[in-house]
């Protein structure tokens, strides 16, 4: 029992966090800023993978362990597309993702935002040439931003994110 | 030790149903099965079977015309093979008890274009309706059906579940999967065994280590290429850190989905301190790219081998708390066992492998049946447990987490000096094949790999643990309440991305 009173009662989510998360912290306070600004304190993602390699699903998951606890920031990763402000896509499109796609989008109320994370969603990355991939995503929807990388690192999604509350708020 | 060896047979009879049968009943399992369009060789398809077991791999080769003898009655195992095989290259498995496609959808794709055979002309169908899917239905007074995804409510990859109920109970679930199915087999065909490798380690992100060594087992001997001891040790701690990271991200899961936060965030922690010792070990936090034919692409020096030792021995101290905590904890326990039950008898049946195998008493553990690299070094015995249920499966993890840090902590301070990569001119044999296995953190992952003769690959096929266990699920929910399922899903964490390839 000692591993969960030491929990309890001791650690804050700061001591199970060992090392420097200044750079986080930085962003994180920027971000929440904008956050609060434009979208009135929440912004709501819905994530639809439309054919990745998993990784970047490992990193969007890795944002809400306490190293970065993107919710802290105010945005949220939810359920319903009714819920969402932005439909956040991963992955190359695959023809059989095509549909399920585009109706999540089209659930979403608007005003409403793309973001892609990774590069399949932007280039196909190394499927693209695949008979069964119809991407990239800008094919069919308009695309607000796209976060680089492959898989983009938790922190460069949060400097994703940061960058598109700059554009909206200079748009 | 290197180089699985495998024993070629011929099918000359046509009665390979009795010998399949047969095989089964002797301790052989299905490994795998491989179809190629050979008719640019000699006018046919060859299919190949491959059965593990008894540590030896045997493969039995047939060629054949448009269809070929199904053999799922049997071996129930081979069913989704077959399936894929009808998708793929229109051959007919004759006698097969369900047809229905499997990754080409009759939503979006017309049914007489198969993409894996030469004669494809690249032609992409319109976007449009060409035939249903039909879902088996459960009939009865009081049944209603409760359909789960493509796209679902967390952070998780596509897939469809239907679930039949009566109340809580599961009467039946039927799930769909290949969403994501990416056509990677055909991708990968033309082009050079290095080029390949961006795409093999895009299978499945998070196990792209051990696939990769898989993959390289196969085309290395394709080469007839040995690399150095030093790439093999350092290959082998890749592999055991990337197993290591995805069991404290896998126990971490079971917390979060039996609503336990606070050692679920705690281990969650435990799984980004080890990507970030893999980003400043390699570059990168799922160490993508390190892998290379003929070696690795980097070096571990004395501060690496210092860092790693740190950490395995801190994962090791974290778990050991967490395992006392699991055991001591009525409420925990409540949760996990007798949950998600997979029987001994349904897991041979299905073929299973890797921890879901294990769990239910199953000693199938690649690493110890067919040894690549150097595994043989360790006398490893597979961790095996019994019950099959989420409990099992969450305890085995545990366990082997030791194992991995034992096989690491082997190895950190007797690295053999010597270069981490041999130069090789060696052009393949025209048409030669071989095939490669490793273990992943989900269980086996098999290659069958075929130059042509240019040296690049005429034929590729990945069987990936995932595609062979999620078949499974669909038992282990039997009489469960549909609000364990993603416990016993999450139990089980298979890749979607590595089953629709």
């Amino acid at each position: 029992m000692g591993f969960l009173s030491k929990l309890l009662f001791k650690n804050k989510t700061q001591s199970i966090v060992s090392g420097n998360s200044d750079s986080v912290l930085i962003k994180g306070d920027e971000l929440k800023r904008s956050v609060d600004e434009v979208f009135g304190r929440s912004l709501f993602v819905r994530l639809v993978d439309s054919g990745s390699c998993n990784a970047c699903e490992n990193e969007l998951a890795a944002l809400s362990n306490p190293y970065y606890d993107l919710e802290r920031f105010g945005i949220k990763f939810v359920a319903s597309p009714k819920h969402a402000d932005v439909i956040m896509v991963t992955g190359c499109i695959t023809r059989n993702m095509l549909n399920p796609l585009l109706k999540t989008y089209e659930n979403i109320p608007a005003p409403k935002f793309v973001i892609t994370a990774g590069d399949c969603p932007e280039t196909g990355g190394p499927f693209k040439d695949s008979y069964s991939v119809c991407g990239p995503v800008s094919k069919y929807l308009t695309v607000a931003m796209n976060i680089k990388g492959c898989p983009p690192e938790p922190e460069a999604i949060i400097s994703g994110f940061l960058k598109f509350m700059d554009m909206l708020k200079t748009s | 030790m290197d180089k699985i060896l495998i024993n070629k047979h011929i099918i000359e009879s046509n009665d390979f149903v009795n010998s399949a049968d047969n095989l089964k009943g002797s301790g052989k399992y299905l490994l795998g099965i491989a179809a190629a369009d050979e008719r640019s060789l000699n006018s046919k398809f060859g299919i190949r079977y491959f059965f593990g077991g008894n540590n030896s791999i045997d493969e039995y080769s047939v060629k054949v015309d448009e269809s070929f003898q199904s053999i799922s009655r049997v071996c129930p195992a081979a069913k989704m093979y077959e399936r894929e095989i009808y998708d793929l290259f229109g051959l007919t498995p004759d006698g097969h008890p369900d047809l229905r496609p499997l990754m080409l959808y009759p939503e979006n794709w017309n049914s007489s274009l198969h993409p894996l055979r030469k004669d494809y002309n690249n032609s992409i169908p319109e976007m449009k309706r060409y035939g249903e899917y039909k879902f088996k239905k459960v009939l009865g007074e009081g049944i209603f059906e409760v359909l789960v995804g493509p796209v679902h409510a967390g952070i998780i990859e596509p897939g469809h579940f239907r679930f039949s109920l009566a109340g809580e109970p599961v009467l039946q679930l039927e799930i769909r999967h290949f969403w994501k199915h990416r056509g990677i087999e055909k991708v990968c065909e033309g082009k050079d065994f290095k080029e390949a490798l961006d795409l093999v380690a895009k299978i499945s992100g998070d196990n792209n280590v051990n696939i990769t060594i898989s993959y390289l087992e196969a085309v290395e001997s394709i080469l007839n290429l040995e690399v150095t001891e030093r790439a093999k040790y350092i290959r082998v701690i890749l592999a055991e850190l990337e197993r290591i990271w995805n069991y404290v991200r896998d126990v971490a899961w079971i917390f979060m989905d039996i609503g336990f936060a606070l050692p679920a965030q705690s281990l969650f922690a435990l799984q980004e301190e080890l990507m970030r010792l893999n980003k400043s070990l390699t570059g990168h936090r799922f160490l993508f790219n390190v892998l290379t034919v003929g070696g690795v692409n980097f070096n571990l020096d004395s501060s690496k081998l210092k860092a790693i030792d740190n950490m395995i021995n801190k994962v090791e101290k974290n778990i050991k708390e967490c395992e006392a905590f699991i055991v001591n904890s009525s409420t925990v326990l409540d949760r996990l066992e007798f949950t998600g039950k997979i029987n001994k008898k349904t897991a041979d049946e299905l073929s299973l492998c890797g921890i879901s195998a294990r769990a239910s008493g199953l000693p199938r553990d690649s690493r110890i049946e067919y040894p690549y690299l150097i595994y043989d070094k360790f006398n490893l015995k597979p961790v095996l447990l019994e019950s099959g249920d989420v409990f099992a499966r969450t305890a085995l993890r545990i366990k082997e987490i030791y194992v991995s840090k034992k096989i690491i902590g082997d190895l950190l301070f007797n690295l053999p000096k010597g270069d981490i990569a041999v130069a090789y001119e060696n052009r393949p044999e025209a048409y030669k094949y071989a095939a490669g296995n490793s273990e992943t953190p989900r269980g086996n992952a098999f290659f069958y790999v075929m130059a042509d003769n240019d040296g690049t690959i005429f034929r590729l096929k990945y069987i990936d643990p995932s595609f062979r266990i999620w078949p499974s699920i669909q038992y282990g929910v039997l009489g469960n309440i549909i609000a364990d399922f993603p416990l016993i899903n999450k139990s089980l964490n298979l890749s979607y991305s590595g089953n629709d390839m």
